[in-house]
């Protein structure tokens, strides 16, 4: 039984162990980025600097006058990351850019050109404000979903997608975005104030949802 | 959706498709190579006794045409048809088998996969990769076995031998004794006898006369002794009957990806048979003009970076490059996420994955879905959300306990993304049937279904009483449960505690039984006193429990 879960050869920079925990190659001068709280194992040399100047400047917007919610891991080595059982899913970035939810990021490579930013009209919606992480470039990008996610491709036509967003994991960065309120006070969707709102996509991409609305960042509740 | 199989997974068939006439697919290539994919039929021993059973190019089916070849087709590089219940009492066993044809070894393959498709949909896939393999040139992919029932196995296990050497593990001959028929590395085609040798017939065992069928002929006489071509793959779908008719229908409306599917289409007809859902992900729309700018990712699964040495990194879906050249030759978002995709049917409720499931809301007469408030993830087209209440009987129900059940009620043309706290969800198809669920575990359900609310009382319930809908009449109900559940039947002495109850069957008549002597330190934080229900019920009733006290 313990032999079955015994790490497999790496093959990538990033790998997921099982369907909810993420193994990384680290090597000398490729860092990475990660959640704070968020590493369970590591084998070999690896260093964790909580906090660095540069993420503070970075997540400024993100942050609530705590420390930064991400650290920079750096070394050689296999670096282990889960967030309280989520399922992980690695993306391979290829010149390309993705728009990820600020809780579910888990880890991402520290050459891409990322930035925190606040999705317009749409900040005091979910709970604790809705921030999403734009990462692009070449490199390798881990998010976390409660449950095994789906993707779904926004058309090119009239109608928009729709999504609750505490469900909404990531999304191209292509696609334009809006809120979108249901004014009938009668049609309660979404969970909790009884104020109804999606936010609607359109244009040419993809959006990735997750099958819970459970949108609490387990990582920074602990503390 | 089709089950992930992973090396030395089983699973009955029965589990998997209802249907026992099954495709089955097999997609293997590597650059430069070609491959022999062949079935076995084997009898319990797991002796070839009977080589008409064997069924590869020369021999496209079976005496009672059980098993079929049926050519490459659908984004397979080989595609059998196998009817389960025509297989004679013989025959236990079909081993599927890839063997190079040539040189090579197993660990140039690209990933590629072995799979199962009934109904025009696909049930079971087991994908792997050349990094699974070392120097092998052949390869048992999967069984499909009797044991009490029919069985699918996904094996992945290497051989070394070519198909000569894998023929003679199954007890078939080569007849072919000298020792040189071990295929050499350089020698062409994998069973290829040496140059100069007599036609080595595949022979049977001498017990067994040669069928009438076509001998299975493994002469590939080399040196130059007129050397027939390889045969090429037998143009079986045409005559077999066995593609779709040309225009049958137009799947590909509902096969497409939820968009502003058209409302107006006609009813999906179930695809014929022949109609394999595409092999690697359903049709997606063109790659968006690059985002950010960039080139658009390259289709799975060309990846100029696995060279014919090169093991193809990372699972078999993210194949990514290999670590240390990560950077440049990125496989792209796409590819990363072709596994998640959404899973585009024709039907009214398809369940995307275990805990995610979509309502079209313009099939099935364009009804309404009742869902539980909240339980929306994502939607597409002109949906309209209303809140309904649970009646005057509910609101009766809800003004005592304060849980009124809170309904929305999902009207319009488009797909709904149902899921709720990522339990699992189980679409329940009623046929004039009544079932009874446990209010909790309700997700959604069709509108056409009369429900009502249901009260048991008893003494020691939190709340009073427990809370449930009893569903009638025609149509789906998706209940959801935390973990996977049992079903079991009702017994005389069929007891459930009334928190992990899920569901039963309307004929099962319900008592509730209080046992007050268990020990208060047997439950920590418990009262001592426990509720159970006890079900009575003709044969054929069943309660659902699941593996979570709520």
């Amino acid at each position: 039984m313990i032999a079955g879960h015994a790490p497999k050869p790496v093959t990538a920079r990033m790998e997921n162990h099982g369907s909810s925990m993420l193994k990384v190659a680290m090597a000398t001068g490729q860092d990475l980025f990660a959640r704070t709280g968020s590493m369970v194992a590591y084998e070999g040399f690896i260093q964790y600097e909580p906090n660095p100047p540069a993420v503070r400047q970075m997540a400024s917007a993100w942050l609530t006058g705590e420390s930064a919610p991400v650290m920079k891991c750096s070394g050689d080595g296999l670096l282990y990351l889960a967030d309280y059982g989520a399922d992980v899913v690695c993306l391979n970035l290829n010149n390309e850019s993705v728009s990820v939810n600020g809780t579910n990021l888990l880890a991402f490579d520290a050459h891409l050109q990322w930035g925190v930013e606040r999705v317009k009209g749409l900040a005091k919606f979910a709970g604790q404000g809705l921030f999403n992480v734009a990462v692009s470039g070449t490199g390798w990008v881990a998010i976390t979903s409660r449950g095994t996610p789906i993707v779904v491709d926004c058309g090119s036509g009239a109608d928009e997608t729709y999504v609750d967003p505490d469900a909404l994991v990531a999304w191209s960065s292509g696609l334009k975005m809006k809120a979108k309120r249901s004014f009938k006070a009668s049609s309660l969707i979404g969970r909790g104030s009884g104020e109804a709102f999606q936010i609607a996509f359109s244009g040419q991409g993809f959006v990735v949802v997750q099958p819970s609305e459970d949108s609490t960042d387990r990582l920074r509740a602990r503390g | 959706m089709a089950r992930e199989f992973q090396r030395g997974h089983k699973a009955k068939i029965s589990d998997l498709t209802a249907g026992t006439d099954l495709y089955v697919g097999v997609r293997i290539a590597a650059p430069g190579l070609t491959f022999d994919i062949s079935c076995f039929g084997l009898d319990a021993d797991e002796q070839l006794s009977d080589d008409r059973y064997f069924v590869f190019f020369n021999q496209p089916k079976s005496p009672e045409e059980s098993i079929q070849l049926l050519g490459p087709q659908a984004g397979d590089t080989e595609s059998f048809r196998v009817t389960l219940e025509k297989i004679p009492t013989a025959v236990r066993k079909l081993a599927f088998t890839a063997t190079i044809d040539g040189d090579g070894q197993m660990s140039q393959v690209a990933p590629g996969y072995i799979r199962l498709v009934a109904g025009g949909e696909e049930v079971a896939r087991y994908a792997f990769t050349g990094a699974e393999f070392s120097t092998e040139r052949a390869v048992m992919l999967a069984d499909i076995y009797f044991k009490d029932v029919w069985r699918f196995a996904a094996v992945g296990q290497g051989f070394d031998g070519g198909l000569a050497a894998l023929l003679r593990n199954f007890g078939g001959e080569v007849a072919e004794d000298e020792p040189a028929a071990e295929p050499a590395p350089q020698a062409a085609p994998g069973f290829a006898p040496p140059p100069g040798g007599p036609a080595p017939a595949f022979a049977p065992p001498p017990a067994a006369t040669p069928p009438p069928a076509p001998a299975p002929s493994f002469a590939l006489p080399g040196g130059g002794a007129t050397p027939p071509p390889l045969p090429p793959p037998p143009p079986a779908p045409g005559q077999q009957g066995f593609t779709p008719p040309p225009g049958s229908g137009d799947p590909a409306i509902h096969q497409a990806p939820t968009m502003i599917a058209p409302l107006a289409t006609p009813p999906a007809q179930a695809p014929p048979f022949g109609e394999v859902p595409p092999p690697v992900a359903p049709p997606v729309p063109p790659p968006p003009p690059a985002y950010g700018g960039g080139p658009t990712p390259p289709p799975f699964p060309q990846q100029p970076s696995f060279g014919a040495q090169q093991v193809p990194p990372g699972p078999p879906m993210a194949a990514g490059p290999s670590y240390a050249a990560a950077p440049t030759q990125g496989a792209g978002i796409q590819v990363s996420m072709q596994k998640y995709r959404e899973q585009p049917t024709g039907q009214r409720w398809t369940q995307q994955n275990p805990k995610m499931m979509r309502a079209d809301l313009g099939q099935g007469g364009g009804q309404a879905v009742l869902a539980r408030q909240g339980s929306m993830v994502l939607y597409q087209g002109k949906v309209e959300f209303a809140y309904k209440g649970a009646g005057f009987r509910g609101r009766v129900v809800g003004a005592m306990t304060g849980q009124e059940m809170q309904l929305m009620r999902c009207t319009g043309g488009g797909q709904v993304f149902f899921a709720e706290n990522a339990a699992y969800l189980h679409p329940v198809e009623l046929q004039n049937d009544a079932l009874c669920v446990s209010a909790e575990n309700v997700l959604a359900f069709d509108e056409g279904l009369q429900h009502e609310v249901r009260r048991i009382e008893g003494h020691g319930i939190p709340g009073g009483a427990l809370y449930t809908m009893q569903f009638q009449g025609t149509g789906t109900v998706v209940v959801k449960t935390h973990g996977t559940p049992v079903v079991l039947p009702v017994t005389p002495t069929t007891y459930a505690d009334s928190n992990a109850i899920v569901a039963w069957s309307a004929g099962a008549q319900v008592i509730v039984s209080t046992q007050v002597r268990l020990r208060r330190s047997a439950y920590p934080g418990h009262s001592g006193e426990t509720v159970n229900l006890q079900f009575r019920g003709a044969p054929g009733n069943f309660i659902v429990v699941q593996p979570y006290e709520v």
